[in-house]
């Protein structure tokens, strides 16, 4: 079966080639969308399970000191605030680790000593800005309250940026995607084209249709994981580039959590190398069963 | 081994290949198909081995109707039938061993069956020593003799040959049909479509002959006429 599908992508170069090249750049948009949108989920990771609003807490507050600020919170709680819950350092430190993921300089210099805790609030109702702006006021002038962020002054932003980013990369890939499957189907057509009178000796003889069709799909599948395989070393590549440059970018840019440096860039690759295998695999099945008959 | 009861193939509602053909083949018997251009011989080859269906009647090969046979059970029926083409149907980016070995191969017979079995089918069709060339380096009728022993190769019961002496001069078609007679001795049961009247009134064998999709003729050790 190997031999017989490599004697068939040596037949057929030019267009195995293109096929491989059209499902990589599929398949590259397909792993930065990812990638990106991971990017984002870093950027907005703070503000994740409804929280509009949090409260940074003076490094060194002790218990009774942050009891002040849980009272003012209880108070609200029911009324104004559906729930709350505390930040410590090790999980202060652990959002430093995504926001600051693109600037190691700035998140060096946080230590357990030097970092602020939060508690992150989710209000009754989010569309209440005015409610969210008059508790924060409030929350501002209680001892060792560094400072309160409201979520509507970092969200609005960054959501229309993912919805935008997000709406077309994916558009971008389905369409790319389907551009490669095709192109792997009409290879595998060509292909069976090429190789007909082998296709209709082996019926003569008795080969079963799966044993007539394997080596075909196999050269999809193969050309599939190929395109794959290419768009991973590129997806690396880019990724590296990108982290490199948002290293030089001003802490205060926003970008410095806009990078992927957690692993997950390889979880995307295997993936990346999984779609082309299952496009590869999708292409050439259909062809190799709809052009049997040739 | 071959039974055909009133089978009728069209391939439009003007073009008939055969209407209400019926006849039987016995086991080990070699038939000759004969008749003008047309007249449905090959059809009814191509329906023994059930690249066609009949619109009517019914097919019956090794006692087992076919017509209304599951597509993922053709290849086992087609295991034991044969097929010798006019125009050969070689691999030619493969040399004659491969080919031979070729139909060993997609039935998935072990290599130690095909190292075996295929010199002994080139050395029973006399190409021994010509395992390693590729059909264009040999003549129409060693080409012939390839294409009989990949049919071979596999020992089927029954052989289908469509005008294998069509392309090869007097000579050469008197040797393939040597070597078809050969094969019928040991059983194997054996049709083929013919125009070569020197074949068929050498050979007197029985002779089915074809007219319009009708058979016209049934006769024992006949001739072509």
């Amino acid at each position: 079966m190997f031999r017989e599908t490599g004697e068939s992508i040596r037949r057929n170069p030019t267009l195995s080639v293109a096929s491989v090249i059209t499902a990589a750049v599929s398949l590259l948009i397909f792993g930065l969308t990812l990638i990106i949108q991971h990017g984002f989920d870093n950027l907005l990771s703070q503000w994740e399970g409804g929280v509009e609003m949090i409260v940074y807490v003076n490094s060194g507050a002790g218990e009774e000191q942050r009891l002040v600020i849980e009272d003012a919170l209880g108070q609200q709680q029911g009324v104004t605030i559906e729930a709350w819950s505390y930040c410590d350092v090790a999980c202060s430190l652990a959002d430093a680790d995504r926001l600051f993921a693109g600037d190691p300089v700035t998140r060096a210099q946080l230590t357990e000593l030097n970092i602020p805790t939060q508690y992150k609030v989710v209000p009754l109702d989010a569309t209440q800005v005015e409610i969210l702006r008059g508790l924060r006021d409030r929350y501002l002038e209680l001892p060792n309250v560094y400072s309160v962020q409201l979520a509507e002054e970092q969200l609005d932003l960054i959501s229309k940026l993912q919805g935008f980013v997000s709406t077309y990369t994916t558009g971008l890939w389905i369409a790319l995607m389907i551009a490669a499957s095709l192109l792997i189907w009409n290879t595998i057509r060509t292909a069976m084209f090429a190789r007909r009178r082998e296709i209709e000796v082996m019926k003569l003889v008795g080969a079963t249709d799966w044993f007539i069709r394997l080596p075909f799909m196999l050269e999809g599948l193969l050309q599939g994981v190929a395109g794959g395989a290419v768009a991973s070393v590129a997806m690396w590549f880019i990724n590296g580039r990108w982290t490199a440059g948002v290293e030089t970018f001003p802490a205060n840019s926003g970008m410095t959590a806009l990078v992927v440096v957690d692993g997950y860039e390889w979880r995307v690759g295997l993936i990346v190398v999984l779609f082309g295998a299952l496009i590869g695999t999708i292409g050439s099945g259909t062809a190799a069963s709809k052009f049997l008959d040739v | 081994m071959i039974r055909l009861e009133n089978v009728t193939k069209r391939y439009s509602t003007d073009v008939v290949a055969l209407d209400g053909v019926s006849f039987d083949v016995p086991k080990g018997e070699f038939v000759f198909l004969v008749g003008p251009s047309g007249s449905g011989k090959s059809t009814l080859l191509r329906l023994i081995n059930r690249q066609e269906r009949p619109e009517e009647g019914s097919v019956f090969v090794a006692g087992r109707d076919i017509v209304d046979m599951p597509s993922n059970q053709i290849p086992q029926l087609r295991r034991n039938i044969g097929n010798v083409f006019q125009d050969y149907k070689l691999l030619l980016n493969k040399t004659v061993f491969e080919n031979v070995a070729f139909a060993l191969e997609v039935i998935g017979k072990p290599q130690h069956v095909i190292s075996q079995q295929v010199p002994a089918v080139i050395d029973l069709v006399g190409l021994s020593g010509k395992e390693d060339r590729f059909p264009h380096q040999l003549s129409g009728g060693e080409q012939q003799r390839v294409s009989i022993a990949r049919a071979f190769v596999n020992r089927p019961l029954i052989l289908v040959a469509d005008e294998p002496t069509g392309n090869l001069d007097p000579g050469t078609g008197e040797g393939i049909m040597r070597l078809l007679d050969r094969i019928n001795g040991t059983g194997t049961t054996v049709v083929m479509a013919t125009h070569d009247r020197r074949i068929v009134d050498a050979m007197r064998r029985r002779v089915v002959q074809l007219d319009r999709g009708v058979i016209v003729r049934d006769q024992e050790r006949g001739v072509y006429q």
